[in-house]
């Protein structure tokens, strides 16, 4: 498990590097230049020199690239051009927020998701898993912005009973110790979630139980309920457990509609608004987070593979 | 400044995006067609009389005043303010961060607005300063201080000013309005009479108002507590308010001081907190130490000013609230969460029967009155006279002035301002905006030089040696620059073939554009729409091209147009003056230079001026979406209207009982 991990992780590094490379020339191809659209049509030469030169950018492709790796290698990733803070100080305001959404949705949707796939199952072809088959698909098929709206004018103005926006505190303490805030946005983000994590759910937990071994449990008498959670459920679950590893790095990048529609401010909207205002380090920066926590959902996911299913050993492989 | 803060229009709003169909568009075009004529004139007829009809909203009057109380005001669109120093680059130069955050608390020497008008004017009662006493054939100017105290107790002295003069002196390039050859180039001396009067020598004579509206316009006096280069520094230790304006070492001064202060603004989170930013002569604070605060998320609470001197002390408090859409603003909005707000293009339920008074409000906003906010600015797109595209020959055609007036003459403001911004809008017919109501506009511009006629823009190019293809391709028949000709590098068979761009995101001039090239085709005058985002748009077309280098752009429209603020007199000489830095489109014509430098120059009006740059089209006319429409709270008094610079005078406001 060990020489596993090292080999991860030093792939891991090669994947940011990569990505950093790749992203760093991308943005650097767009048309125009950054220093006219951050500083916009009235800026005169000068300024558009001086500009330049405080941020590196009349220096070669590769000499700022490699100033930025040094950089991000000392945890420095730089500057925003457009909102006169450091990238980690942005990130650091906006990704407790997306955590506690995002997470907060993941947990729920996770929580009520594969009871409700095991459920369909047990009921499958019964009108039970019919309702619930057409009640996941009209959610999974509803757009965030949508369903969000619809819970603010249902719940936040004709019933008054929670906000029209998610809690405005800048700390994670700060938004938890204010939940009826956070209800209809968490809600909004987890029915889509929902939606797909039980579909997953059903289709793994169906497949798992024509398996053999199910069949050799229920010869030898096991409990039908034993044969259902502990023999079937812990294998089906092993997809689930890729999705969840897979959606870490978006939970770290957030939900930019949902986001939108509840005016919280999380790394979503950090992305796409400096991506907008072509603020390269900020988007930059967005990326190299979002990378490490896809690559470590990644890594959560196959150490988990390991822990859930004893056949696969890593170190052997 | 740009309109980055536009707070219900902002163009790099992907979210809201409500994409027409062509077809739609298509329907427009040939309702245009049969209605152009009829709705041109009763827009204009609007437009022009600015009287009230029925529908339009009122502002509320009366009411038993209420002491105290919190104004919660709603921020533009991802835009909170995030610089305090009011002495910044172009990069921290927005609406945000000036007119309706410093300005709040370090008041400019000049204030210009008035609260409850929006008259585009000087406003000398709330002006730290008398009006300059111009001398020597206006080559210098007196200006006499009036008794402004700062909230450390210290009075607004002449000093005060000279430290902005030597700090703008020594970090020019800093500063977000600076052109080199003017303003502080053209400032010979500045010297200190006595605490409350200095005196300007230029280097040149001037026009008087030219000067005061966009140059004295751009000061707004320090307090000698940051002229320190350290914290805990004794007041004026820096050197920089004291030393002689143009030395070097004054120069070297400023650069420490300016170094120091710049370091204190790059951090957000002392704003409230740290003494240098609590010391304010405006009527507004957000002294941590007087109740205030700031967060760097956005939320800004700005309390009274105690101390403040001006004619009218605040009594409400200001709480700025960050949004993240428009869309989360107007869920605010009807949840009761704002006083002063905008509605979304998008939830306009009824068009604007009165530019300046607007229509009906949403049937969900019952609590509060909409009044359209219109800022002194213009729009247009941009034709690159340079352009290398189509082998030279897109510039050699977009240069002609029959062209341009020929496209101009295919662009139906009136109709399209009523179709697209459901009446929430200004036509653009020159340099100079023709709303809100000002003196500087001349009838003849009013008047809209270039209505739309396709028969008058069909002869314009058939006299000018056009074959004319309606839905085809006009091909050049006469190449030459004789009269009848073509024009100048424009072979025999170049064709009128041109791509524009335009940002993408506001739906409204998406539509815009898309009649646009309707209206081109059916006179042969192709254009090809390519969509970017806005500040793409503005990368790739504000520049203007460089000699000797290939300028493959053609048109291009970035659609947040041009405001006069802190460039108050609606000259030209930064975008219309050959060479000039925001001349985006490379236009050069020495009587449209003569003109200018006249306005700058003597004491003349802008009429000449203004009436030859409307027939010329430097750049193509646009019209010009509203800042925003507001919502203020029906309860709120001393709002509306509102200042067309966006400044905002919150120590008028007040609660009366409902």
């Amino acid at each position: 498990m060990t020489g596993f991990l090292v080999r991860r992780l030093l792939q891991a590094v090669v994947v940011i590097i990569g990505v950093i490379a790749i992203m760093f020339v991308l943005i650097h191809l767009i048309p125009g230049g950054e220093a006219r659209s951050v500083l916009g049509p009235r800026a005169q030469p000068i300024a558009i020199a001086q500009f330049n030169r405080a941020n590196g950018l009349n220096l070669p492709l590769w000499d700022q690239f490699a100033r930025y790796i040094w950089n991000v290698a000392h945890f420095n990733l730089g500057r925003s051009v457009t909102q006169n803070q450091t990238v980690i100080a942005l990130i650091g305001q906006a990704l407790p927020k997306t955590l506690v959404l995002v997470g907060l949705a993941t947990l729920l949707a996770i929580i009520i998701a594969i009871p409700l796939g095991v459920y369909q199952v047990v009921r499958r072809n019964k009108p039970e898993d019919y309702i619930l088959t057409g009640f996941t698909f009209v959610l999974y098929a509803m757009p965030a912005f949508l369903l969000g709206t619809l819970l603010i004018l249902w719940f936040a103005i004709y019933l008054p009973i929670f906000s029209t926006e998610a809690s405005q505190a800048d700390t994670v303490l700060g938004i938890l110790s204010d939940p009826r805030a956070m209800v209809l946005p968490v809600v909004t983000l987890a029915a889509i979630s929902i939606a797909s994590f039980s579909r997953y759910m059903r289709s793994s937990m169906m497949e798992t139980m024509t398996e053999d071994f199910i069949r050799t449990a229920r010869a030898k008498g096991a409990a039908p309920r034993r044969v259902l959670f502990v023999h079937g459920l812990r294998n089906a679950i092993i997809p689930i457990i890729t999705l969840v590893g897979l959606s870490l790095g978006t939970i770290v990048s957030g939900a930019v509609i949902t986001e939108s529609v509840f005016n919280y401010p999380g790394m979503g909207l950090l992305a796409v608004n400096s991506a907008f205002r072509d603020d390269i380090p900020t988007l930059l920066g967005v990326t190299f987070v979002v990378t490490i926590a896809t690559i470590l959902g990644n890594l959560m996911a196959d150490i988990l593979y390991a822990v859930v299913d004893p056949r696969i050993r890593y170190a052997k492989s | 400044m740009g309109l980055q803060g536009k707070r219900s229009f902002r163009p790099s709003e992907p979210l809201s995006d409500t994409l027409p169909k062509k077809g739609r568009a298509m329907r427009i075009v040939r309702t245009l067609g049969v209605a152009g004529v009829t709705f041109t004139t009763m827009a204009l007829m609007l437009v022009s009389t600015g009287g009230t009809t029925a529908g339009a909203s009122s502002i509320p009057t009366g009411g038993t005043k209420v002491a105290g109380g919190t104004v919660r005001w709603a921020e533009p669109p991802s835009t909170p303010p995030t610089y305090i120093f009011p002495f910044m680059s172009p990069q921290e130069s927005s609406v945000s961060n000036i007119s309706q955050f410093q300005y709040m608390m370090y008041r400019p020497l000049y204030m210009f607005g008035s609260p409850q008008k929006n008259s585009p004017t000087l406003n000398p009662t709330l002006s730290l300063a008398s009006l300059p006493q111009y001398a020597s054939g206006d080559t210098g100017a007196t200006i006499g201080l009036k008794t402004y105290k700062w909230s450390d107790g210290e009075t607004v002295t002449a000093n005060d000013v000279l430290f902005f003069m030597n700090m703008l002196h020594s970090e020019s390039a800093n500063w977000f309005d600076y052109v080199p050859g003017y303003f502080p180039d053209n400032v010979k001396s500045v010297t200190v009479n006595s605490p409350s009067s200095l005196t300007f020598d230029f280097t040149k004579s001037v026009d008087p108002t030219w000067m005061t509206y966009n140059e004295f316009g751009q000061i707004t006096p320090f307090p000698a507590a940051w002229d320190v280069t350290a914290a805990g520094a004794a007041a004026g230790s820096g050197g920089c308010s004291t030393g002689a304006y143009g030395a070097a070492s004054t120069d070297a001064a400023c650069a420490k001081v300016w170094t120091y202060l710049t370091g204190l603004a790059s951090d957000l989170t002392s704003y409230a907190t740290n003494p240098t930013w609590g010391i304010v002569d405006g009527p507004y604070t957000i002294a941590a130490s007087k109740g205030g605060s700031f967060s760097p998320s956005g939320q800004v609470l700005l309390v009274p000013n105690t101390s403040y001197s001006g004619p009218q002390k605040a009594t409400v408090k200001v709480q700025e609230l960050p949004f993240t859409t428009d869309d989360a603003e107007f869920n605010a909005l009807v949840g009761g969460a704002l006083d002063d707000g905008y509605l979304p293009q998008q939830d306009v339920t009824s068009a604007a029967s009165n530019a300046t008074s607007g229509g009906k409000n949403n049937p969900r906003l019952s609590k509060f009155y909409l009044t359209p906010w219109i800022l002194f600015g213009f729009n247009y797109a941009v034709p690159k006279f340079e352009s290398t595209g189509d082998g030279g020959n897109a510039g050699a055609i977009l240069k002609q002035a029959y062209f341009r007036q020929a496209m101009q003459s295919m662009v139906d403001q009136p109709t399209m301002i009523s179709k697209f911004l459901k009446g929430y809008g200004v036509p653009t017919y020159g340099p100079v905006p023709v709303l809100p109501q000002n003196d500087f506009v001349d009838k003849f511009e009013q008047s809209n030089p270039f209505p739309y006629n396709p028969s008058h823009a069909k002869s314009l190019l058939t006299s000018h040696g056009w074959k004319v293809t309606p839905n085809g391709t006009d091909t050049c028949q006469k190449a030459g620059s004789a009269k009848g000709d073509c024009g100048a590098g424009i072979p025999k068979g170049a064709q009128a073939n041109f791509t524009m761009a335009y940002a993408s995101g506001t739906a409204w001039q998406k539509q815009v554009v898309q009649v646009e090239q309707s209206a081109w085709d059916s006179i042969g005058i192709k254009t090809a729409l390519v969509a970017n985002t806005f500040h793409t748009v503005v990368s790739t077309y504000a520049p203007p091209c460089a000699s000797g280098t290939p300028c493959t752009e053609e048109l291009g429209w970035w659609g947040g147009g041009w405001e006069y603020s802190p460039d108050y007199y609606p000259s030209g000489e930064t975008l219309f003056s050959t060479d000039a830095g925001s001349n985006a489109s490379n236009y050069t014509n020495g009587n449209a230079d003569s003109l200018i430098t006249a306005t700058t120059d003597t004491n003349v009006s802008l009429s000449k001026y203004e009436d030859y740059l409307s027939k010329q089209l430097p750049v193509l006319w646009e019209p010009n979406a509203d800042y925003e429409i507001s919502e203020i709270a029906n309860n709120l008094r001393g709002v509306a209207p509102q200042n067309p610079f966006a400044n905002l005078f919150p120590e008028y406001w007040y609660f009366v009982k409902s």
